[in-house]
């Protein structure tokens, strides 16, 4: 059993901290944070070509963090690949002993820097985890028998500040029904929100995640611009904070507010866990956890 | 009906440069409701390719004729006698139109007038909107009457994606999120369980974003950029 699963399952509070893989084939500074922090967090995320963007493949990623003694939670999205792809790919997984899912539909190509490229979506978020709920019962998409069969922990996205809710909580619910066990959320800023959603996710037994992101200066930059459009909200009052700062100093800033995020999200219980992003930086994501007293 | 836009002069003019005497082949169905290819846009090209050969010295004999529909025999074989005397044909049908006229005209090189867009609706004169993907497995059913395949640019069939913001889509924030409108759609029906079922791995077809297509005499109008 994985880490991240015994941790969720036992009750404990989970920290999973986000790398970044690199676009190209230089992976120590995506290791950093494996070494320093592996014995203080239960897995490191390796996103799937993040905001459609090109980067090293999240099983060679995955892989990797194996290597270097961290758990790891891959990524996989439907953006770029069929059903035979997502299905051999899992496989991949298993016997790399990658057991850690978490299966999102992928942003839009458009929305990234290969513009140009096919999106596939052969499947969707929740055929997706059906096909590993399959999998994991010795059966292929096609109805086909496997030769061994591979073990995951699966999990999904929830959009906790969607805009209509009700969609996104219907989704959510056939997640569930397709063998999601633990629910990723986007960066939360806004702890009233949250808390409003919580009581309305029928998701007991389904762990959750809450997402807490180290802002960069770019995106600073565009919350105080006006140009914010994005599935989480930003509080005013940070984005006053941040504005006009330099870069490392909105980093620093960022983690600060982030860290007492965190802090106040396991105080209260509002999530079982939390999914960190800090640009894959050890520096940020020390200054997070120690602001946390993690 | 089948949305087209004429291609650009230059290209056309490009592919008949090699001949002396080619014939423009209108349709008198779905592209000439939308002003690509119908009796009056083959006047048109035909008038355009005369005038601006004219001012390069050169000569080109044009023939012209339209028929009810390129899609069908019934309409092309009166054509066959007709179209031996050309050297080249240009097509203003749809794609299923050319090739149609092809299997006929197997002699002669056949260049496509038009752009097919696609399946979509006249939602006023000169605007049209795409709607269909023509899946062959249609969900409108069980979908409040809106195309998950084609209204989602990402094809989704179980519920919005994560990128929804103000109920407007993330690839075209222009462009309402098509769940949105499903699942509103499927509640004022009392339909939700619909949206509830899991729905099954489709065989997927080539995908882009729902078009649009504003005719270029109608630009102004609709406030498009030029």
């Amino acid at each position: 059993m994985s880490k991240l699963r015994e941790t969720l399952e036992t009750g404990g509070f989970a920290v999973v901290v986000e790398l970044q893989p690199p676009k190209g084939t230089a992976v120590t500074e995506m290791l950093a944070p494996v070494s320093a922090l592996k014995d203080r967090v239960a897995a490191f995320a390796v996103p799937d070509n993040e905001h459609a963007r090109m980067r090293l493949a999240p099983l060679a990623a995955a892989s990797l963090v194996k290597e270097a003694g961290g758990e790891p939670l891959v990524n996989l999205s439907c953006r770029d690949r069929n059903r035979l792809a997502l299905e051999s790919d899992l496989l991949g997984a298993a016997v790399l002993g990658l057991e850690n899912l978490l299966l999102v539909s992928g942003d839009y190509v458009t929305l990234g820097d290969h513009p140009q490229a096919k999106p596939v979506y052969d499947a969707d978020s929740v055929q997706l985890l059906q096909i590993v709920q399959g999998l994991m019962a010795g059966q292929d998409s096609a109805g086909l028998p496997l030769n061994g069969n591979p073990a995951f922990f699966p999990g999904a996205v929830v959009i906790p500040e969607a805009d209509p809710l009700a969609p996104q909580l219907l989704k959510c619910e056939k997640k569930v029904t397709a063998g999601a066990q633990f629910f990723v959320t986007p960066p939360i800023f806004d702890l009233d929100k949250f808390r409003a959603f919580r009581e309305q996710l029928p998701l007991n037994p389904v762990k959750l995640l809450a997402g807490i992101k180290v802002l960069g200066p770019e995106a600073a930059a565009q919350a105080a611009g006006g140009q914010w459009r994005r599935v989480y909200s930003l509080p005013p009052h940070l984005v006053e904070e941040l504005a006009g700062k330099e870069p490392e100093e909105v980093l620093a800033l960022s983690a600060t507010a982030a860290g007492r995020l965190l802090k106040q999200i396991k105080e209260e219980k509002l999530a079982d866990g939390v999914y960190l992003k800090a640009q894959g930086r050890t520096d940020l994501l020390m200054q997070v956890l120690e602001a946390a007293g993690l | 009906m089948i949305i087209a836009e004429r291609k650009p002069f230059a290209e056309i003019k490009a592919m008949v440069a090699p001949y002396k005497k080619i014939l423009i082949i209108g349709c008198g169905t779905c592209v000439a409701v939308c002003l690509a290819g119908g009796e009056k846009e083959v006047g048109l090209l035909a008038s355009q390719l005369k005038l601006a050969l004219g001012l390069e010295d050169k000569r080109l004999e044009i023939g012209e004729i339209t028929v009810e529909r390129q899609c069908d025999l019934e309409f092309l074989r009166p054509l066959c006698d007709f179209t031996a005397d050309y050297e080249a044909i240009v097509s203003m049908a749809c794609g299923a139109g050319v090739q149609y006229l092809k299997q006929l005209c197997y002699l002669q090189p056949i260049f496509p007038g038009v752009n097919t867009s696609f399946i979509g609706v006249n939602n006023e004169a000169g605007f049209y909107t795409e709607r269909c993907r023509a899946c062959n497995h249609c969900y409108l059913g069980i979908t409040g009457g809106i195309c998950p395949v084609t209204m989602c640019p990402k094809g989704l069939l179980n519920g919005p994606c994560g990128g929804t913001v103000n109920g407007h889509c993330e690839v075209d924030p222009e462009k309402e999120c098509a769940w949105s409108k499903i699942y509103h759609n499927l509640e004022l029906e009392g339909s939700l369980d619909y949206m509830r079922r899991i729905v099954p791995l489709h065989s997927h077809d080539r995908r882009t974003s729902p078009g649009t297509v504003i005719h270029p005499a109608f630009k102004r109008r609709y406030g498009a950029h030029e």
